[in-house]
C-alpha cells in the first residue's frame, strides 16, 4: 500500500451524448507505484485521453463518472473538493501534452510563463527566474538565461517539448503524466526526448504514466504496460512479459503490426482488420470478438481480467482451459 | 519592464513602416500634442470675446479668422481638440475596461451568466446611440460627463462581444488546458494568460472607435446637446459656422477639417495597429 502512488479501481466513465451514453471507460483497474514508469498503449479512441482527463479531473461537461475510484496517495481524486484537486495539479501531479506547438501561451515569453507556473512557491521573482533557468539547463537548452526572454514561436518543436518537460518537472511532482509526448515529433527527436525523460526520471524519482501508441518507445522506457482496447484493459503486466509472451490476441496483433518488428520488406503493412466497436452501442461478450481470429462460442461472455502469473493479467478466454468456462 | 518597452517599440516601428500608419501616427500625435499643450499654444483666449474684431476673414493675426463674437477660430479649434479627446479617451477606455471584464466573464463563466450578459449587451445595443443620447441629455442636462457616460454605455457591448468571442476561442485552446492541468486558478488563467491574448484586438478596436466618438460628440454639440456653450468644441464651431456659412465660411472649415483629420488619423493608426498586433500577421514578417 505505502509504495502505491496511484490506484485506479474499477473506473467506469461515460459521455452523455445525443445517441445515448458513450461508454468511454469500463472497469479500468491498474496502479502505479512510486518511481515506476507505466506505459499505456492502445489505438486511437481506446480511452487513453479520457483516462488522463479523469485522473486530472479536467473532463468535458458531459462526462459522468459511473463507478470506481481514482486514488492518489490514498485519497479519491473524483470526490475531492475542487480546491484541493487544483492544489494537486501542477504540484504533485504534472502533465506533458502531445503537441508542443500548442501548449505554450503564444504572447508570453517562456521566462514569464516559467515564473508564473511557480505561483505556489513563496520566493522572489529573480529567484524564480534562476530556478527556471536551471530547469531549462537541466532539459538541455543551451544559454538558458537568454532563452528565457524569448517567445514560444522562437523555439523549435523539440525544444518546446523539452521546455514543457522542464515546466512539468519544476514542482518535482510525484506523478508525471506524459500524453503521447513524442507523437508530434520526428523520430530522431523522439529518441532524444525519451532519453532526456529517462535521465530526469532517475534524477527526480517521479513515477511516470506514459501514454503512447508507439510500442518501441514503451518497450524502451517503461517498467510495466497496460494495454487498452475500446475503453477496457485487455492485458497488463511487466514490459518483458507482455512483449515476449502476449496473452491477449489484441496485444499479439498490435505487436505484429508494429513496423519496428517487421523484419522483411512488405508491400502492405499488416493491420488489424475491422474497426473499434461503437462505444455507444456495445456488442455483447468480448469487445475484441469481431476482430479476433481465434474467437469461439465462449467469447459471447465477457472474459474477466484474470491474473495469469505474478505481474501478468489478461482478459481472454484462451488462457482458460475449455472445461472451466461453463 | 524593459521587455514591455521593447514590445511597444516593436509595435511603433511596425506602424511607422506602413506609410498610412505613419501618417495616422503623425496626425494623432499632432492632435494629442496640441490637446495637451492647448493652454500654452493658443494665440488668443478661446472664449474671450472681442466685438470690434468680429467675423474677420483669415489673416496673419487670426489664421482662421474670427466668429460672430470676435473669438479667434484657431484658438477654439485647438481647445476643441482638447475637449474632443477629453470625451473620447475616457469614454473609449472606460468602455473597453468594462466591456473586457464583462466579456471575459461571459466567455469563461457558466452558461447562464453568459446568456444573461449577452441579453444585457443586446438590449443596450438595440438603442440607437443618438436617440439614447438625446434622452439622457434631456434627463440630466448637457455636459461633458453626460456625453462620456452615453458613449461608454453604448459601446460597452461592442467590446464585451469581442472579448467574449476571443475568450470562448481561447478557453478551449490547448495551452489554457495545460495551465489548468498545472493548477492555475480561474483568475490566473483570465488575468495572466487570456488578457494578453485579447488586449491587442481590443486596443485596435479602441483606436478605430475614437473617431466615431469624436464625431458623436461633435454631432451632439452641433445639435446643441453637447458641451455647454462657451466651451469650444468642433461640433459647436460647425453649428456657429453653419448659421453664418455665407458670411464666415472659415468657421465651418475650422470645425469640419479637424473632425475629418482626426477620423482619418485614428482610423489609419488603428488599421496599421491591427496588422502589427495580429500575431498571425506578425509571424510572417
Amino acid at each position: 500500500m505505502s509504495d502505491t502512488l496511484l490506484e485506479i479501481d474499477n473506473l467506469s466513465v461515460d459521455y452523455e451524448t445525443a445517441r445515448g451514453d458513450l461508454k468511454a471507460l469500463r472497469d479500468i483497474s491498474f496502479d502505479v507505484k512510486k518511481g515506476e514508469i507505466v506505459g499505456i498503449v492502445g489505438e486511437s479512441g481506446c480511452g487513453k485521453s479520457t483516462l488522463i482527463s479523469s485522473i486530472l479531473r479536467l473532463t468535458a461537461p458531459n462526462t459522468r463518472f459511473r463507478q470506481g475510484e481514482v486514488r492518489f496517495k490514498g485519497d479519491d481524486l473524483l470526490t475531492m473538493p475542487e480546491r484541493q484537486m487544483r492544489n494537486l495539479r501542477g504540484s504533485d501531479i504534472s502533465i506533458i501534452f502531445q503537441d508542443p506547438m500548442q501548449t505554450h501561451n503564444p504572447v508570453l515569453s517562456i521566462g514569464r510563463q516559467m515564473v508564473d507556473i511557480q505561483h505556489r512557491t513563496k520566493v522572489s521573482k529573480s529567484e524564480k527566474r534562476s530556478i527556471a533557468a536551471k530547469m531549462l539547463a537541466a532539459v538541455g537548452i543551451p544559454d538558458p538565461e537568454a532563452r528565457l526572454k524569448q517567445y514560444p514561436h522562437e523555439f523549435s518543436g523539440g525544444m518546446r517539448q523539452r521546455i514543457a518537460i522542464a515546466m512539468a518537472l519544476m514542482s518535482e511532482p510525484d506523478l508525471l503524466i506524459a500524453d503521447e509526448p513524442t507523437t508530434a515529433l520526428d523520430a530522431t527527436l523522439e529518441v532524444q526526448i525519451i532519453e532526456r525523460l529517462q535521465e530526469l526520471q532517475r534524477e527526480f524519482h517521479c513515477a511516470i504514466l506514459f501514454i503512447s501508441h508507439h510500442l518501441g518507445v514503451i518497450a524502451e522506457l517503461c517498467d510495466r504496460v497496460v494495454v487498452m482496447y475500446a475503453g477496457a484493459v485487455v492485458e497488463s503486466g511487466d514490459v518483458r512479459e507482455i512483449f515476449h509472451d502476449p496473452k491477449h490476441p489484441y496485444t499479439r496483433r498490435l505487436i505484429e503490426c508494429d513496423p519496428g518488428h517487421i523484419k522483411e520488406r512488405a508491400r502492405v503493412l499488416p493491420t488489424i482488420p475491422g474497426e473499434v466497436p461503437d462505444l455507444a452501442n456495445l456488442p455483447d461478450g468480448c469487445i475484441f470478438r469481431d476482430r479476433c481470429e481465434q474467437a469461439t462460442d465462449r467469447c459471447a461472455q465477457v472474459p474477466p481480467l484474470e491474473k495469469l502469473k505474478e505481474g501478468h493479467f489478461a482478459a481472454c478466454w484462451l488462457n482458460h482451459p475449455e472445461e472451466s468456462s461453463t | 519592464m524593459a521587455k514591455s518597452h521593447s514590445e511597444l517599440s516593436i509595435i511603433l516601428r511596425g506602424v511607422a513602416k506602413d506609410p498610412l500608419g505613419l501618417l495616422g501616427l503623425i496626425i494623432v500625435g499632432m492632435i494629442v500634442f496640441s490637446a495637451i499643450f492647448a493652454a500654452w499654444i493658443v494665440p488668443y483666449d478661446p472664449i474671450g470675446m472681442n466685438i470690434p474684431d468680429r467675423m474677420q476673414a483669415p489673416s496673419l493675426s487670426h489664421w482662421l479668422g474670427t466668429d460672430s463674437l470676435g473669438r479667434d477660430t484657431l484658438s477654439r479649434v485647438i481647445m476643441g481638440g482638447q475637449v474632443a479627446l477629453k470625451v473620447a479617451l475616457p469614454a473609449v477606455f472606460g468602455a473597453m475596461a468594462i466591456g473586457l471584464t464583462l466579456g471575459m466573464i461571459a466567455g469563461y463563466g457558466p452558461k447562464w451568466l453568459d446568456n444573461f450578459l449577452m441579453l444585457f449587451f443586446d438590449t443596450v445595443r438595440s438603442f440607437p446611440t443618438v436617440m439614447f443620447a438625446l434622452a439622457v441629455v434631456a434627463l440630466i442636462g448637457p455636459s461633458l460627463q453626460t456625453i462620456v457616460f452615453v458613449v461608454m454605455a453604448t459601446s460597452i457591448p461592442t467590446y464585451g462581444r469581442v472579448a467574449r468571442t476571443q475568450t470562448l476561442t481561447l478557453r478551449n485552446s490547448e495551452f489554457i488546458l495545460a495551465e489548468r492541468a498545472m493548477g492555475a486558478s480561474m483568475t490566473r488563467i483570465l488575468g495572466v494568460h487570456m488578457l494578453p491574448n485579447i488586449i491587442g484586438v481590443l486596443a485596435v478596436l479602441a483606436a478605430m472607435d475614437i473617431p466615431t466618438v469624436i464625431a458623436l460628440e461633435a454631432g451632439l454639440s452641433f445639435l446643441g446637446l453637447g458641451v455647454k456653450p462657451p466651451t469650444p468644441s468642433w461640433g459647436a464651431l460647425l453649428k456657429d459656422g453653419y448659421a453664418l456659412i455665407r458670411q464666415t465660411p472659415w468657421l465651418v472649415v475650422g470645425g469640419g477639417l479637424p473632425i475629418i483629420l482626426a477620423t482619418l488619423g485614428f482610423t489609419f493608426l488603428g488599421e496599421s495597429l491591427r496588422d502589427v498586433v495580429d500575431p498571425k500577421l506578425r509571424k510572417n514578417r
